[in-house]
């Protein structure tokens, strides 16, 4: 019996050895794998990237087409400052119309997000952006106020040369997924900051062919020739000038004081005596 | 009448109808009051009266004798033993007997019930729910915690050898308050049962009145210390405002550095520092909403008068009141610049004050010092050639403080010429 035992033991013996190795070795990939997902949705503290972004209307005057109703053709659009493509964060942008629309809710799921209508009247438009997942699952909302007649209403209306108001902003994101990291790093649309030494994100995954995927840059839009110029760098200039100019009154109030802080003092001296 | 002879109907069982009807109609007319008067009052009375009307006529009985007594009675739900007075209905003259008829509304605790309580507190070992469920009488978990615990307290007092043996014992420390319990529990349900929709609602203004709380501790620690920041302060604060914005993420590190300052710097630091939480806490926010956020912050300590003086001083500069192009560093040097421009108005008005004090000093030793007029109108006139070069917010000051009371710098110089001339007529007397 015992024989029997132990030779079935021994036969049993070298699947045995076997199947616990390679047991063994899958709970350590599941094991592995699961520390990527959790580093992958880690979130990332002091590490704010920022999407700089430009929204606004292009409208242009219908001339000799235009009818009571429908006077202007406007496009409303949100693209990135740089015209790079937002869609690397943007899953799509919900473009809130005036009730007198029909269907006002107008939902764009893909770079460009712009929509073009033609109509009369100047209104609020509510934009609400949604990310993706991975980045945040809170949607923001921007308000445009749609601009159709020209400042200047002295002037004849010229329906070659738009009218066109545009806005500067940036979508602050404080503390994003390691996950989303990965994604964009390098990505020209997102501003990511110096991450501290010592701390390294894993190796990128490539890019998708460009060719393949429906380009969701603004470079080469039709509108793009009417966009507006936004200089970060003439912004500081004038900034810095107007600090400047500060601190140099104020190091003259300061010296001003105690100038007269020390005759107070020589005339109390004096008086006291 | 004519209508049953035309239908040829029998005029006796119809008459008895009629007879019914008419009295039906007669008490349907209301008396003294038009129809649609009576109707606004309910309409109306119900077919069948409640209340018979001829019982109401013919109430008194023969037999019985009633008179009303003002006469004593207790209360036995009382234990103050108070005696008050009241009408008594007595019916020949036997007055009734039993307790207060509204005595027993007072819950009472008989010996038996209170048996059989304990009784069930023993076997389900002070479990209340289940006992709760169980007593016979239907009692609410916290009359039965009441009554227990009591009565347990009574027994522990009665009980003990002497009142400081037992006065640590939680039972006699802190006594079993029912009302609380009772207001607690409703509390908790009400929050138990909220829906999604009010939770947020109640975190959004506890956040919101959070953070005016903490504005208006910082704007009362900045005024507090506002006075005395003194001008050896100043260059302090004013490089340590430099400095911050560049590294906005860890403004503690910034309060470390210069432990010697003035409070209000400080203040100003964590009052960013609250700001940058909770902006954190967003998940997703614009540029623009910061900015606006911190500027609010900035601006609470100062008045409404002043804030409009900052963006006419913003506006003299040339600088846009919002940035055009609000990236994350221009949003950081415009905020310093608005802190840098509160910093310049806050030390025109110490240097307006201390001038006004100067004044007062020449006034006071003009006669002893006839010389120091003159030395103090030179740094006058060196004042007044300053602001023309300053277009901004210096000479406007000057102007504006003409119309007040106190002298500003350009009302200083016509001073000493005025006095001048008087001081040789004194001289000649």
């Amino acid at each position: 019996m015992i024989n029997s035992s132990s030779s079935k033991q021994v036969g049993q013996d070298q699947p045995a050895t076997s199947e616990p190795k390679s047991q063994r070795t899958k709970i350590k990939m599941v094991k592995s794998e699961d520390s990527d997902k959790r580093m992958l949705n880690k979130k990332l503290k002091d590490v704010e990237i920022s999407i700089p972004i430009v929204y606004g209307n292009v409208s242009f005057w219908l001339g000799k087409k235009a009818s009571e109703y429908q006077s202007h053709k406007w496009t409303v659009y949100v693209r990135g400052a740089t015209n790079e493509d937002i869609g690397v964060v943007i899953k799509r942008a919900v473009f809130q119309l005036h009730s007198s629309f029909k269907n006002p809710t107008r939902v764009v799921e893909s770079p460009p997000f712009e929509l073009s209508e033609a109509g009369w009247g100047e209104f609020e438009i509510a934009i609400t952006l949604y990310f993706h997942s991975d980045l945040c699952d809170k949607p923001l909302t921007l308000y445009h106020h749609l601009k159709l007649y020209p400042e200047d209403e002295s002037g004849p209306m010229s329906s070659k040369k738009p009218v066109v108001v545009e806005c500067f902003d940036e979508i602050a994101f404080p503390e994003p997924s390691e996950g989303f990291l990965v994604r964009v790093q390098n990505h020209p649309a997102v501003n990511v900051p110096r991450l501290h030494t010592g701390f390294t994100l894993p190796p990128p995954v490539p890019f998708e062919d460009a060719n393949r995927k429906k380009r969701g840059d603004t470079k080469d839009h039709p509108l793009s020739q009417w966009f507006m110029n936004f200089s970060e760098a003439d912004e500081l200039l004038q900034l810095a000038a107007a600090r400047q100019q500060v601190q140099a009154h104020l190091a003259k109030l300061r010296r001003q004081i105690s100038m007269i802080d020390g005759q107070h003092q020589q005339l109390k001296t004096i008086s006291d005596s | 009448m004519d209508a049953k002879d035309i239908l040829g109907l029998p005029k006796n069982s119809v008459t008895q109808e009629k007879k019914s009807r008419p009295q039906k109609d007669s008490q349907r007319k209301p008396d003294g009051i038009s129809r649609e008067v009576y109707a606004l009052t309910g309409g109306l009375a119900p077919l069948i009266p409640a209340i018979e009307a001829s019982q109401l006529k013919k109430r008194p009985p023969s037999d019985e004798k009633i008179t009303w007594q003002w006469l004593p009675f207790t209360n036995s739900a009382r234990k103050d033993n108070l005696h008050l007075y009241h009408w008594v209905r007595i019916v020949n003259g036997v007055p009734p007997t039993g307790d207060y008829s509204f005595a027993k509304y007072n819950k009472m605790w008989t010996k038996e019930e209170t048996d059989q309580l304990f009784e069930l507190c023993q076997s389900f070992d002070l479990r209340f729910i289940v006992i709760a469920d169980r007593f016979p009488s239907s009692r609410t978990v916290e009359e039965l915690k009441d009554r227990y615990y009591s009565v347990a307290r009574a027994m522990l007092i009665a009980r003990a050898p002497s009142p400081g043996d037992i006065s640590g014992h939680p039972l006699v420390k802190e006594p079993y308050n029912v009302s609380q319990e009772t207001e607690r529990k409703r509390a908790l349900s009400m929050v138990l049962s909220q829906t999604k929709q009010q939770e947020r609602k109640d975190a959004e203004v506890l956040a919101e009145a959070k953070r005016i709380t903490e504005s208006r501790m910082v704007a009362r620690g900045a005024e507090e210390s506002e006075l005395p920041v003194p001008s050896n302060a100043g260059p302090e604060s004013a490089e340590r405002a430099a400095a911050i914005p560049a590294d906005t993420v860890s403004p503690s590190s910034n309060v470390q550095q210069h432990p010697s300052a003035a409070v209000a710097p400080s203040t100003i630091t964590v009052d960013n520092a609250s700001i940058l939480a909770s902006l954190r806490m967003l998940r997703v926010y614009l540029r623009t909403y910061a900015l606006d956020q911190m500027v609010q912050a900035a601006s609470s300590s100062a008045g409404l008068r002043t804030i409009k003086r900052v963006e006419q001083t913003l506006q003299e500069l040339g600088v846009n009141l919002k940035p055009r192009v609000p990236t994350k560093a221009v949003c950081a040097e415009h905020l310093e610049l608005r802190r840098e421009i509160l910093t310049l108005l806050n030390l025109q008005k110490q240097l307006q004050y201390k001038e006004a004090e100067g004044s007062s000093y020449r006034d006071g030793s003009y006669a002893d010092t006839p010389g120091t007029p003159k030395h103090l109108s030179h740094g006058g006139d060196q004042d007044r050639t300053f602001v023309p070069d300053m277009s901004f917010a210096g000479e406007r000051m000057g102007k504006r403080d003409q119309k007040r009371k106190a002298p500003g710098r350009l009302s200083e110089a016509p001073l000493p010429a005025h006095k001048r001339p008087r001081k040789s007529k004194a001289a000649d007397l």
